[in-house]
């Protein structure tokens, strides 16, 4: 059967090829182009931007605008940089991943392989949750968060996070636990397993990629979360993105483009690693449970 | 060992109901089989028996115990389920200790346990692996290593055989069936495969849509149905189903019968024709009392020899199967394949009704004895 061997490589092949990747080439330019811009500018001095073009290369590579940003800049009446912001967004989202990742979690567990009368409905009022728009419930929350006496506080950040991420790490672990077989957790029932010891034992050692994928979700979310941040914290626990706009809008005489470039990518970085990092396991995981196998 | 006693138990999930009222009651040491169509309802009365599932009336015991309502933990019993539900993070030897480790079993003897277990059923070598690295049957044998090792009274198997590949089942089949004798324990066995009832079974509990409709040996159950759909669910092929006027002849009661030609065949239970005569009722007749003309039976009671039409022929090797048609319904006879049969033809068979049995047309149920 030789003939079967060589696939007929004709010109048109070859031309549609090259399009192809010409297309995925120009659409990743056009994604990559305000990162690169970004990164540029942040290099550059004042002079330089105000001289040369958005894309034109730095003279020469200086990263005095990345150590202002990170220690020096003006955020308001504050002169400290983003280092103080920096870690306080670290405070709130490692917390709040943490917490609304075990809660999903365990709620996932429950609504998928303990079922309780209403649990259908418990999980359709749960999923309500992902569709309530952050500004509704600003208000509300914060005479909750007054009422509880954690107003403008790091650990008011925390639950209002934890509150609305709940909704979304439930139905990640709920959909992941749904296509574990109901008979494992019976049979190690019959083993004389309990409840949280089946949870420890044998569905947390199989979660690895829903936990990945949810971990990814939250922390972005959370950490590039604005409004939340601006809208309950206080004047020391303000998160990083808060930082962020107050040091854009904080100018005194020329706007420095060069700092701003690089406090906005100090901002982004810590996501920007997460999904360097896991970034496989998340479309993984998203997948994962979709497809039975 | 432990006996167990069923006793009127229901189970319903809102208006509909699973379990009609079952009751069955077997000695320790026995193998009890549940068997039925899909939806008969004998899963939950296995998740009722492990407790896996709350019934919603009647009463459970196991040894003696009222364990209506214990937990499953506590009710000292071991399933085998039919997806194996090998605990996929863990090794096999982990899978199999798991149970005695939830016991606070002390390691040592854990570790001694799993030799024991993985030396009987010839896992040894795979104890260090993880489920994902094994086969169907070695999957199977490390799911019944899990239930023996804890030595419980009483083991469940739900349907732990129909993942396998056909060649693999009967070797199971037969695996099982040592290992109970071997043991001696009680066994309750779902399935739906009614050669696993027969070969397996001290008793089989034949279910249909929430009842039980006959609990016997298998024997019984093959031999003596109480109605149409335990005659025609268990056996393979399944019991010919022919309707027969009651006739008087000479007599005696018979029943008539449209092979090639009209023919009249004998009934032993006479008293029961009485009610139906003139009347049609169904003659069950299982494949092997249709064969070819047998010299030592000629001339015998209840023997009875007739010309067939040939539709097809099915060479099975040990038999040849015969399928034809008599008073309109198809009917399988059981050949010696010596015997020169040709579709198409028509060949003369014997008809032995001496262990026939006949239903009511209208209700299925058995009319004689």
């Amino acid at each position: 059967m030789s003939n079967v061997a060589k696939r007929q490589t004709s010109g048109l092949d070859k031309v549609l090829r090259v399009a192809l990747y010409v297309c995925l080439l120009a659409m990743a330019a056009v994604y990559l182009a305000p990162f690169i811009v970004m990164l540029l500018t942040s290099l550059k001095d004042v002079e330089e931007i105000r001289s040369g073009t958005l894309l034109s290369l730095p003279g020469s590579i200086d990263f005095s605008a990345w150590s202002k940003a990170w220690s020096g800049a003006c955020t308001g009446s504050q002169c400290e940089g983003m280092a103080p912001y920096f870690m306080n967004s670290f405070k709130i989202v490692i917390p709040a991943v943490a917490i609304s990742t075990l809660l999903g979690a365990i709620n996932g567990y429950v609504i998928s392989h303990w079922k309780f009368r209403g649990s259908d409905f418990f999980f359709a009022a749960l999923l309500v949750g992902c569709f309530i728009p952050f500004q509704v419930i600003l208000l509300p929350m914060a005479r909750t968060l007054g009422w509880l006496g954690i107003a403008n506080t790091t650990t008011g950040l925390v639950l209002v996070h934890v509150v609305y991420g709940v909704a979304f790490t439930t139905l990640f672990f709920r959909n992941f636990y749904q296509s574990i077989p109901g008979e494992l957790i019976k049979a190690a029932r019959l083993d004389g397993a309990g409840f949280f010891t089946i949870f420890y034992r044998i569905i947390l050692p199989v979660s690895t990629p829903i936990i990945v994928v949810t971990v990814i979700w939250q922390f972005t979310q959370i950490w590039n979360d604005f409004l939340f941040g601006v809208a309950f914290s206080g004047f020391d626990t303000q998160p990083v993105t808060v930082a962020l706009n107050n040091l854009v809008n904080t100018s005194f005489g020329g706007k420095e483009y060069n700092v701003d470039m690089a406090a906005a990518i100090i901002a982004a970085l810590p996501t920007l690693l997460v999904y360097v990092l896991a970034g496989k396991y998340f479309v993984r995981g998203l997948t994962a449970g979709a497809v039975k196998g | 060992m432990a006996n167990l006693v069923i006793e009127n138990v229901k189970k319903r999930y809102g208006q509909t109901e699973i379990l009609k009222g079952i009751n069955i009651s077997i000695e320790a040491g026995e193998f009890l089989i549940l068997v039925g169509p899909s939806g008969c309802g004998k899963s939950t009365l296995m998740n009722s028996i492990a407790g896996l599932e709350d019934v919603s009336e009647g009463r459970i015991l196991i040894d003696n115990n009222d364990v209506t309502y214990s937990s499953p933990k506590d009710r000292d019993i071991a399933m085998v389920f039919q997806s194996y539900a090998l605990y996929p993070n863990m090794t096999v030897a982990q899978n199999i200790s798991f149970g005695l480790e939830m016991r606070k079993v002390p390691k040592d003897e854990r570790e001694a346990e799993v030799q024991r277990v993985a030396d009987m059923l010839q896992i040894g070598h795979l104890l260090k692996r993880k489920p994902a690295q094994l086969s169907g049957g070695q999957r199977q044998r490390v799911a019944m290593g899990r239930a023996l090792a804890r030595r419980p009274k009483m083991y469940l198997f739900d349907e732990p055989l129909s993942n396998l590949d056909a060649k693999l089942r009967v070797e199971m089949r037969t695996e099982i069936k040592k290992l109970h004798q071997k043991l001696g324990t009680t066994i309750v066995y779902v399935t739906h495969d009614q050669i696993e009832a027969m070969t397996l079974a001290d008793r089989i509990a034949v279910m249909k849509d929430g009842e039980v409709q006959q609990l016997g040996t298998p024997q019984e159950i093959y031999d003596n149905p109480t109605n149409l759909f335990v005659a025609g669910f268990m056996g393979s092929p399944a019991m010919n189903f022919v309707p027969a006027k009651v006739v008087e002849q000479n007599g005696a009661f018979a029943l008539e019968l449209q092979a090639s030609k009209p023919t009249v065949v004998p009934f032993p239970d006479q008293e029961s024709l009485k009610p139906y005569l003139g009347k049609e009722i169904l003659l069950g007749l299982r494949p092997e009392m249709i064969t070819e003309p047998q010299p030592h039976k000629e001339g015998a009671e209840f023997v009875v020899t007739a010309d067939i039409d040939v539709e097809v022929t099915e060479p099975m090797g040990a038999d040849t199967m015969v399928l034809t048609r008599i008073s309109e319904a198809e009917v399988n006879c059981r050949c010696n394949p010596v015997y020169p049969t040709k579709a198409g033809e028509t060949i003369a068979m014997m008809l032995d009704t001496s262990k026939a049995v006949a239903f009511d047309k209208d209700t299925g149920e058995r009319i004689d004895r």
